[in-house]
């Protein structure tokens, strides 16, 4: 349930901030969103505390589901790389997000 | 952990070589700074992974699937590499459109801004990865293998506008990727694996998985452009140059077109209880894009949105699910594929030398660009579905398929709807075409370009010389590209015969989990 109340309070923030003007907004929108699907993620498996998954050290019957955390490691690094690339096409470019229609350049 | 199956004329691990020689070589590429070996490795991967599609095409027309479990774990618990016709098929075309873009992105220049060869490797390790794997969350990890490199290309080249697309290319990206893991992740909690073969072996998919299995769909759908999520697509591809549209088009929308038949032939196998659902967005994709055509003012633009009446056509296939509409289906994507590409590079020869896509720049082009003219005729001939290209037979088969009937004696109400929906979006596409070409190649002939130096870039608007002509290696490949679409008129049977068995081969699903699981 903690869980499932985390999931919907992070994805409520995430799309109100992802569609703020702002672009350094809408990343953090982005993040939000992001770990809200690790903890959905994560409740795939089993939420319950177990112990670690590592053969030797836990009976299988109580040792944690190995799979949805190796989801989630993969998809933190994933997000990361793009939170970093979004966060420097804030910063390079045109001062286009704050008030104004972006300026490109082109005529229509 | 035994794989190859007993006979087998090559070992099955030898396919993880299509996904390690394009990142070694994206790799070689960063650390080698030579404009030749670049060239050479943005035309010579394609070029090798396409020849080794067509080998195992061969292969696979007596071993119908090859499988590899990565490191030999327990088969069901490994992450599978599987080949059968429909992915060889893929890899094979999804590689022509990519040398051909490749040898545009050659001509005009663009190779060699900084690091596009490494880009577009990386780009193609992502697509061939995604299209040989057979676990689902390892496809979502592909997926992003490749969408990452092209939040850098898209901002590479093209018009000044592409800047700020480029945000909303990403953020729409990262979103659909988050809506795919979340599906994963739903897939993973209703069924307990996300290996493809595994799900394939179920006796039933029950209902909260197949919602989960819907989840991974849209996304899938948002990706591929289709109605009504594929706005972001239009306002964003145009905006990259030519030569990136036409991998963009030939490469990420297909990958997606590939997972969601993936999913209905191999999965499911008979429709889910959501597919009215699908049904529904087929329709709308082949109508709003066949309409919006007639309200776009770049011709690249009105080729986006036709990309999404594309996608409609394709979805026919799968909404029927049947051996006959799924073949035709997969014809289309083939058929799409080359014709897009096609198209989008011969417009971008036009777009090089005359300095402007937009409509009200450009004019009278017939009288000049005679050669032109004739490529562009059979391009959007192909693209409404008129002979002599292979247009035709896309469209006719996938009349036939939803004519057939699939219960009782009688064409399917979703048939008929299906059949009009495809009659009146050729009717629409045809207008919206004819549109584009009265404005590009009829009327007064043109007095002003845009010339573009490498120097300086585009220049403003001068006064035309008479000598101006489009050379002929802008042009070639994507003539090449057209002219694999009218020899699919000419000489259909072949691909016919491929695209039949890749449809036995989804439906029917036996020798897939037995490949991959061992057993079954």
């Amino acid at each position: 349930m903690i869980l499932a109340v985390t999931v919907a309070v992070l994805v409520t923030g995430g799309v109100y901030l992802t569609l703020q003007r702002s672009m350094v907004r809408a990343v953090f929108g982005m993040t939000m969103i992001s770990h809200a699907a690790n903890f959905m993620l994560l409740a795939s498996g089993v939420s319950a505390w177990r112990g670690e998954p590592i053969d030797g050290r836990t009976d299988v019957s109580l040792a944690a589901d190995p799979l949805p955390q190796a989801f989630v490691l993969t998809a933190i690094v994933i997000t990361l790389a793009v939170t970093i690339f979004m966060l420097s096409t804030a910063v390079f470019g045109h001062d286009d997000d704050q008030y104004r229609l972006p300026e490109t350049g082109e005529e229509r | 952990m035994e794989q190859t199956p007993v006979g087998a004329p090559i070992d099955s691990a030898l396919l993880l070589l299509l996904i390690a020689v394009p990142l070694g070589a994206a790799a070689l590429s960063t650390l080698i700074k030579s404009r030749t070996f670049d060239r050479g490795l943005l035309i010579g991967v394609p070029v090798f992974v396409g020849a080794s599609a067509v080998g195992l095409l061969v292969v696979h027309q007596d071993h119908p699937v090859l499988a590899h479990s990565v490191g030999g774990y327990l088969n069901g618990l490994a992450i599978p590499f599987v080949s059968d016709t429909f992915a060889a098929l893929l890899l094979l075309v999804t590689s022509i459109a990519a040398v051909m873009c490749g040898w545009f992105l050659i001509a005009t220049g663009e190779d060699q801004y900084r690091f596009v060869p490494a880009l577009i490797l990386m780009m193609l390790t992502g697509v061939y990865g995604a299209i040989l794997t057979g676990d689902l969350f390892n496809m979502f990890v592909f997926v992003e293998v490749m969408v990452l490199p092209s939040y850098a290309l898209i901002a590479v080249t093209g018009t000044w506008r592409r800047l700020a697309v480029g945000r909303m290319f990403v953020i729409v990206n990262l979103l659909t990727s988050t809506l795919l893991l979340i599906g994963v992740g739903f897939v993973y909690a209703t069924t307990g694996t996300v290996n493809i073969a595994t799900l394939a072996n179920m006796e039933v998919i029950d209902e909260s998985a197949q919602l989960a299995l819907g989840l991974v769909v849209v996304a899938f759908l948002i990706k591929a452009g289709a109605a009504p999520a594929h706005t972001w697509l239009v306002r964003s591809y145009p905006n990259t140059s030519a030569g990136m549209m036409g991998l963009f088009s030939a490469l990420h929308s297909k990958v997606a077109i590939y997972a969601i038949f993936r999913i209905f032939g191999t999965i499911f196998g008979e429709p889910p209880a959501w597919t009215w659902a699908l049904a529904v967005i087929a329709v709308a994709s082949i109508l709003i894009g066949s309409l919006s055509g007639m309200a776009e003012k770049r011709v690249r633009d009105t080729l986006a949105v036709q990309m999404t009446s594309g996608v409609g056509h394709i979805l026919v296939g799968v909404v029927l699910l049947t051996s006959t509409a799924l073949q035709a289906g997969i014809f289309y994507t083939v058929h799409h594929i080359l014709t897009m590409a096609g198209l989008l590079l011969v417009f971008g020869a036009v777009e090089q030398v005359y300095g402007s896509g937009l409509y009200r720049k450009l004019s009278g082009l017939a009288a000049r660009e005679k050669p032109t003219a004739v490529l562009v005729v059979l391009g959007l001939f192909s693209l409404v579905g008129l002979p002599p290209t292979s247009g035709l037979w896309g469209k006719v088969g996938l009349v036939v398929g939803a004519a057939a009937p699939t219960e009782g004696d009688d064409t399917s109400v979703l048939g008929w709807v299906l059949i009009a929906a495809i009659v009146v979006g050729s009717v629409l596409s045809l207008f919206a075409l004819i549109r584009l070409w009265r404005a590009v190649f009829w009327g007064d002939a043109p007095t002003s370009y845009h010339p573009d130096s490498p120097l300086t870039g585009r220049s403003p608007s001068m006064s035309l010389p008479t000598d101006v002509r489009i050379p002929t290696r802008l042009l070639t490949p994507g003539a090449i590209l057209i002219g694999l679409s009218v020899l699919l008129f000419v000489a259909p049977q072949p691909l016919i015969e491929v695209t039949q068995r890749s449809a036995d081969g989804l439906l029917s699903h036996g020798d897939y989990i037995r490949a991959v699981l061992g057993h079954g």
